[in-house]
């Protein structure tokens, strides 16, 4: 019986619970599911809205034997203009667990590819995984995304922390380093040299429900400011941080009463393999002018630790970002996080060697959003 | 060389096995090397080698080297030269 890729429709709902049940059997990793409804809970497409979610099944007569979700939206691309162009993620292939099925991982990938050839994937874990090694295949152009993170309570950092905790002698250390306070004055003086670095003017940050014409006001005036962004302007940001996400906060970052940018924080889900116990605040997203960028990064900080997280992490590629990351005591740790553009997507983005500190990428970008909060 | 012989090469050129060990049933099932990499990495080779396109339903049925090599002889013999 030969595999067919199609819309996921309702009546392959029961396919999709089976083949979710044969990968949790045969897999440790909670994670491979996929949707067990056809109609997205995140972004179902709504009206000619041009940002919404997409699922595809590849089907073998009455089984399913993969999966994949594409995001469409909009991005701009200086000099360029916008674009509709979409991410390729959630994508699962019965391969990973039956080796007859080798093929069904380049079915997916080459499926989308001829759906929507601007095409890019984003975080991935990793270049050495599968996913990342066919991108790479096809063509794709692979950039990592800088990881920032702070630590706001170093004792917890060193006793949870399971992603550094890899060996014996490391934890033993780290063992030290909390118990001794070492590791605290290690920390908050390299922090506090990092954060001296920055000069700030005066700001105010408030919590908003919704973005209004301000925001629209920041995008126009911020946008050439980058190679590459999706769109973020008040309309897109009402879509993706709706007033009723109560897991989100919204900050509008202003000085003399104007606004100067915002910022998204949450708190991520627990996450007991890398961060132990610890509470982890993300600061999923932000948008300023370059000259802005240091208030919004402080602004958004200072929300998370009155939260009282343990830990705040960020991705960014922007240069202007990435500065105002480590300027305001963030440190640069090792990324899996990796932006994949196709070749044609790639061949709108040149010249992306030069460029690619230019792009605005975040968590927020791709699935981010429901995969992490 | 036969196409079979030219693809079981391809083959054995991108799984690290000796070509000698590569029979018209060696598939993903009993070849290690042979993951969803290397099948995408053989559609792909097959592809620049023959100057031809495999659409999904042909990726598909690549079950095994032989299936492959005579999918491979009827797009080549359907091709007009």
């Amino acid at each position: 019986m030969p595999i067919v890729i199609q819309p996921y429709r309702e009546e392959h709902e029961p396919a999709v619970a089976e083949f979710n049940r044969r990968l949790q059997e045969a897999s440790a990793d909670r994670d491979l599911v996929f949707s067990e409804t056809a109609i997205p809970h995140w972004l179902p497409r709504r009206g000619e809205i041009p940002l919404w979610n997409e699922f595809f099944v590849a089907v073998e007569g009455s089984f399913v034997r993969g999966a994949y979700a594409l995001k469409h939206e909009q991005i701009f691309i200086r000099e360029n203009g916008l674009h509709s162009v979409a991410c390729y993620h959630h994508a699962l292939s019965e391969g990973i667990i039956d080796r007859k099925y080798a093929s069904v991982g380049g079915l997916l990938v080459r499926d989308a590819l001829a759906r929507q050839p601007l095409l890019y994937v984003l975080g991935m874990g990793g270049y050495e995984l599968p996913l990342p090694r066919m991108l790479k295949a096809l063509e794709f152009s692979l950039i990592p995304v800088p990881f920032y993170f702070r630590v706001v309570h170093p004792r917890k950092f060193f006793l949870e922390m399971n992603a550094l905790r890899n060996s014996r002698w490391r934890a033993l250390l780290m063992d030290i380093a909390a118990a001794t306070g070492t590791g605290w004055l290690a920390i908050k003086a390299a922090q506090t040299a990092a954060t001296l670095r920055g000069r700030l003017a005066d700001f105010a940050a408030e919590d908003v429900t919704e973005f209004s014409a301000w925001a629209d006001d920041l995008w126009r005036e911020a946008k050439d400011a980058v190679s590459m962004a999706s769109v973020r302007d008040a309309n897109t940001l009402r879509i993706l941080y709706p007033a009723e996400n109560s897991h989100l906060t919204r900050i509008r970052v202003s000085r003399n009463d104007a606004a100067i940018g915002w910022a998204i924080v949450g708190e991520r889900r627990k996450d007991q393999t890398k961060f132990g116990g610890m509470r982890v605040g993300s600061i999923v997203d932000c948008w300023s002018s370059p000259a802005n960028t240091l208030p919004v990064v402080r602004a958004a900080t200072q929300a998370l630790e009155k939260r009282g997280v343990d830990l705040i992490v960020s991705n960014q590629t922007h240069h202007a970002w990435c500065r105002a990351f480590e300027d305001s005591g963030f440190l640069k740790g090792p990324s899996t996080f990796i932006f994949a553009a196709s070749k044609k997507l790639t061949g709108l983005l040149q010249p992306l060697e030069e460029d690619q500190k230019s792009l605005h990428v975040t968590r927020a970008d791709g699935d981010g959003l429901p995969r992490n909060f | 060389m036969s196409v079979f012989e030219q693809v079981r090469s391809i083959a054995s050129d991108l799984l690290g096995t000796p070509a000698n060990r590569i029979s018209a049933d060696s598939s993903p099932e009993n070849i290690e090397a042979w993951d969803s990499v290397q099948h995408l990495n053989l559609v792909l080779a097959l592809e620049e080698k023959f100057n031809l396109q495999l659409s999904p339903e042909e990726m598909d049925q690549m079950k095994n080297i032989g299936t492959i090599a005579k999918l491979i002889e009827g797009k080549l013999q359907a091709t007009p030269s």
